[in-house]
């Protein structure tokens, strides 16, 4: 089997594997956890009862029959999953009676619309500056360099948010205060609504851009400074060839690595940016699950985190699979350390 | 190894990069440590006006319930610095287990145990803290730093796993195997101690992750359900809209510290590496 | 006709406790068409030689003094760029010690050479490709090689690869470093092989062959210089120093090896004792009279210079013209 196919089906398990714990782990959790929280969350709401009894009533049936507290494990697990594959995921209590998937599906491409691509840019930005950064090691500049990395890398995007927010919209007043759009408009493909959606967009997208090139461009220096010691380019540069060229081919190896490490960070920004989101009270995802948290919205937190995370692991593979493609030693069936 | 540390100690006080972190570093637990006996002021009561700008009776001015911000910065240094701590202590203590077992084991053991790092891994560990938070009523400093701890080992198990399969190929272990010494023993006494420097470095970045992650489960309000630390009052700040209301003293000293700690915890361990690993490779 | 001259050429390397000197004042001619053997221990100082002898001189080495002169031009004059351009790869090429990571990973093998070949000259692409065909086929090279991934073949074959991209524009003056130290023996065999048909060939006129290993030079090289602490000990011709090597150190070298020339093997084995001198402070005096059977006392105070004895260049105090 060509040596490539095999690499795509390795990771095709595994991410079903992932995909399977994940959802036992959103399965198990409220029924494993000591003090019983869903029992509880159905009791709250049978308490409230007074203020209005037949909305009370409807939703505290729809958690019994979607929660399935009242059969047996084995049943309840059944159901889960069958539900799970069917596409439902719930009904939510603070928005009653709309259904999970569709909340969710609502909020969530402005949250992947930021994500995506602050953080492709915040990709490549990282990596060619962190590549200039070991082309002038041990000088003045790469000291500077690094040490402005570093403090990027552990700024969070919501605090980072929280300065350009204060800055740039209520001192500097350049850029507006919060949302998505302005009031009053309602998303339709005009210029003037996408210029205006632009404007909100700025801001959510400097801070998560901008908290995360540090950590990208130290990775990459790294990778540089080792590459650049490497008999290969010895070779090379004892046969002339110029040192552009030579930069080139040692960004184009320090590069696989930092695809690879990529697919690792995804999560992290992921999480980085919904709480950013809440900073601007941007419509994404990140208002939703906070939303869903202080109400104790238990359908809700499960879905939400469920397409979050089945999301986030197709992203993973994608990543995975353009790495295959870009290196040419997984390519042609490299075997070996 | 006992003399050697002194020795070691001296040796990398010379590097500058090291000294200023530290600096930092220390200079910033000093505040949260004695702080509380310097500036006696308690971080829950009310001492002035609400939301107003430093002065000379509050450094830091006041929240919105009138709470002296330099007060509660100081105790919110003390809990994200106690909670990062014990979390990376967890992370550390699961991640070297797993990667010594794995790393010496080799094998079936070393594929299932990989697996299982794989997954952690690549589950987005922020979401799975707040899943696991948002089923917890209350709260308490251990629970976070466990919920924190258990999730971000496996970066360390694959480090110390690679660290442990480069020195099991070493001569002076085929030399312990060969005389017969037990599994346990040749771990403790040959491979271990070669990997204490590696170790120390990978605790000081967990914990730098841990604060941060700390901060940022508290900025959703999935933090301790009593008590401060740095993500908490900008939970606060967050929630009584600081930002959008110009009340800059409010949010931008807890974010500092906290970027400070972090920062100055990484720089320590990159002059660290320097120190440590020109010798790993020449020695 | 000489291709390379070195007068007085000294390196060092500067470190925070003091210069290390790996090359201290080396004099050396080189003919056309010679194959010359550098040999020593490891660590002598051999190959920052003639990474030198080239001017690839990179910081902690500096150049301190002297004059190198290839092909009649003053190279330890040239900037980092003409040389580049100009020379290597073009009047003089290395082949490294580690011929197996030292193709580009990520890059088939024919688009390496077509962008070193570029570099140098401005040729059409099926020019490069034929150019490179050409070369392989001379060294016993698959053509499919070129179109393949370095991890695709074989320790071997990258070494011939190497080999080939290294002498594509055909320098006048190909340095080989330790070619043969990381090769089982029928690899040696192949590989001196090659270089050999090269030189018959006279793709390459002269050559510099660098190794520790004795037994190679027998069946490589014109003349053999050993060298010792950054100074050379002694120079001659193959049969010269291997039947009758003259300094005490070329002695010990080649009689601590077994080999199956009767001559040397009736000499006896010899060990050498004590290890390789501080090259930061090196031994006043001949810097080899710590480990010297034979030294007296001139050896101690006075260092020998190197001078013609005998048909050959020798630097001892106790050896008679």
């Amino acid at each position: 089997m060509n040596p490539f196919v095999r690499f795509i089906l390795r990771r095709l398990a595994f991410l079903f594997l992932t995909f399977f714990i994940f959802s036992l782990i959103i399965f198990a959790l409220p029924r494993a956890i000591p003090g019983n929280p869903l029992a509880s969350l159905l009791y709250q709401i049978i308490q409230q009862a007074q203020s209005n009894p037949d909305l009370v009533k409807a939703v505290h049936k729809k958690l019994l029959e979607e929660f399935g507290m009242d059969k047996p494990i084995h049943i309840q697990l059944f159901e889960f999953f069958g539900r799970m594959l069917r596409g439902d995921l719930g009904t939510s209590i603070a928005f009653y009676p709309r259904k999970v998937v569709d909340l969710v599906l609502a909020y969530l491409p402005w949250s992947l619309g930021l994500l995506m691509p602050a953080t492709i840019t915040a990709w490549i930005l990282g990596n060619l500056l962190g590549a200039l950064a070991a082309y002038k090691r041990k000088t003045v500049t790469d000291n500077v360099f690094l040490t402005i990395f570093i403090t990027l890398s552990q700024t969070p995007y919501y605090w980072l948010a929280m300065i350009l927010l204060y800055t740039l919209a209520v001192v500097l007043k350049i850029f507006p205060l919060s949302g998505a759009y302005s009031r009053g408009m309602s998303p339709s493909l005009t210029l003037p609504f996408i210029i205006d959606m632009l404007h909100h967009y700025m801001l959510p997208f400097l801070s998560i851009v901008i908290g995360a090139i540090g950590g990208w461009a130290i990775g990459m220096r790294t990778m540089v400074i080792y590459e650049l010691k490497a008999d290969y380019v010895s070779f090379v540069d004892s046969l002339g060839l110029s040192d552009r060229k030579i930069l080139q081919y040692v960004f184009r190896n320090s590069m696989l690595p930092q695809i690879t490490g990529l697919a690792i960070n995804l999560g992290l920004m992921l999480g980085g940016s919904l709480i950013t989101e809440l900073v601007f009270s941007y419509p994404g995802t990140g208002f939703l699950i906070f939303r869903a948290l202080s109400t104790l919205d238990y359908p809700l937190i499960q879905g939400t985190f469920f397409l979050l995370v089945s999301t986030l692991l197709l992203a993973n593979f994608l990543v995975d699979l353009i790495y295959a493609f870009v290196d040419p030693r997984v390519r042609t069936g490299y075997v070996g350390e | 190894m006992m003399p050697r540390i002194p020795r070691i100690i001296k040796e990398l006080f010379k590097i500058k990069k090291l000294d200023i972190s530290l600096a930092i570093f220390v200079g910033i637990i000093l505040v949260g440590v004695l702080g509380p006996l310097l500036y006696p002021v308690s971080p829950f009561e009310r001492v002035g006006r609400p939301e107003s700008p430093p002065s000379a009776s509050a450094p830091l001015g006041t929240d919105a319930r009138g709470r002296d911000v330099l007060a509660l910065v100081i105790g919110g240094i003390r809990n994200s610095l106690y909670i990062g701590i014990i979390a990376a202590l967890i992370a550390l203590s699961i991640g070297v287990i797993i990667g010594v077992i794995a790393g010496y084991k080799g094998g079936i053991t070393d594929n299932l145990l990989m697996l299982m790092t794989d997954v952690v891994l690549v589950l987005p560990s922020i979401l799975i803290m707040m899943l696991i938070a948002a089923y917890l009523k209350e709260r308490n400093p251990i629970f976070v730093s466990l919920v924190i701890g258990v999730t971000s080992w496996p970066w360390v198990a694959r480090a110390v796993r690679a660290q442990m399969m480069s020195l099991k190929a070493r001569e002076f272990i085929y030399m312990s195997k060969i005389a017969g010494l037990r599994d346990a023993r040749i771990i403790f006494e040959d491979l271990l101690p070669n990997m204490a420097s590696y170790i120390f470095m990978a605790f000081v970045l967990l914990m730098s992750g841990a604060m941060i992650a700390e901060a940022g489960l508290s900025m959703i309000g999935l933090g301790v359900t009593r008590g401060i630390s740095l993500g908490i009052i900008l939970y606060w700040a967050q929630l009584f809209e600081s930002v959008r209301r110009g009340l800059w003293w409010w949010f931008m000293p807890p974010g500092a510290c906290l970027v400070a700690l972090a920062s100055s915890l990484l720089l320590l361990s990159t002059a660290l590496d320097e120190y440590f690993s020109p010798r790993l490779k020449g020695g | 006709m000489t291709i390379l001259e070195a007068k007085n050429v000294k390196a060092y390397y500067s470190t925070p406790i003091g210069y290390v000197k790996a090359v201290d004042g080396v004099n050396l001619t080189l003919e056309r068409g010679i194959i010359l053997g550098l040999a020593g221990e490891s660590g002598c100082g051999k190959s920052t030689f003639v990474n030198t002898l080239m001017m690839n001189v990179n910081p902690p080495l500096h150049l301190i003094d002297g004059k190198i002169i290839l092909d009649g031009k003053e190279i330890s004059k040239m900037d980092r760029a003409t040389l580049k351009k100009k020379v290597w790869g073009v009047l003089v090429s290395l082949v490294p010690q580690s011929a197996l990571n030292a193709l580009m990973p990520t890059k088939k093998i024919i688009d390496l050479i077509k962008d070193v070949i570029k570099h140098h000259m401005d040729i059409p692409d099926s020019e490069v490709l034929s150019m490179a065909k050409k070369r392989f086929e001379e060294l016993n090279l698959k053509v499919d090689a070129l179109y393949m991934y370095p991890h695709e073949l074989s320790g071997g074959m990258k070494q011939r690869a190497v080999i080939a991209i290294s002498t594509l524009l055909n320098p006048k003056l190909l340095i080989v470093d330790e070619p043969t130290s990381a090769l089982d023996v029928s690899t040696q065999k192949q590989v001196l092989k090659i270089l050999l048909n090269l030189k018959k060939s006279k793709i390459i006129e002269s050559m510099i062959f660098v190794t520790h290993d004795i037994a190679i030079l027998r069946q490589i090289a014109d003349w053999i210089t050993i060298m010792y602490a950054g100074k050379i000990v002694e120079l001659g011709t193959v049969d010269d120093m291997l039947y009758d090597p003259k300094h005490p150190y070329t002695y010990s070298l080649i009689n601590s090896v077994v080999t199956p020339e009767p001559e040397v093997r009736s000499r006896g084995l010899v060990a050498l004792t004590g290890e390789p001198p501080n090259l930061i402070n090196p031994p006043k005096g001949c810097r080899f009279h710590p480990r010297c059977p034979k030294a007296v006392e001139i050896c101690r105070i006075k260092e020998p210079p190197l001078e013609k004895k005998g048909g050959r260049l020798v630097a001892c105090h106790l050896v008679s013209s």
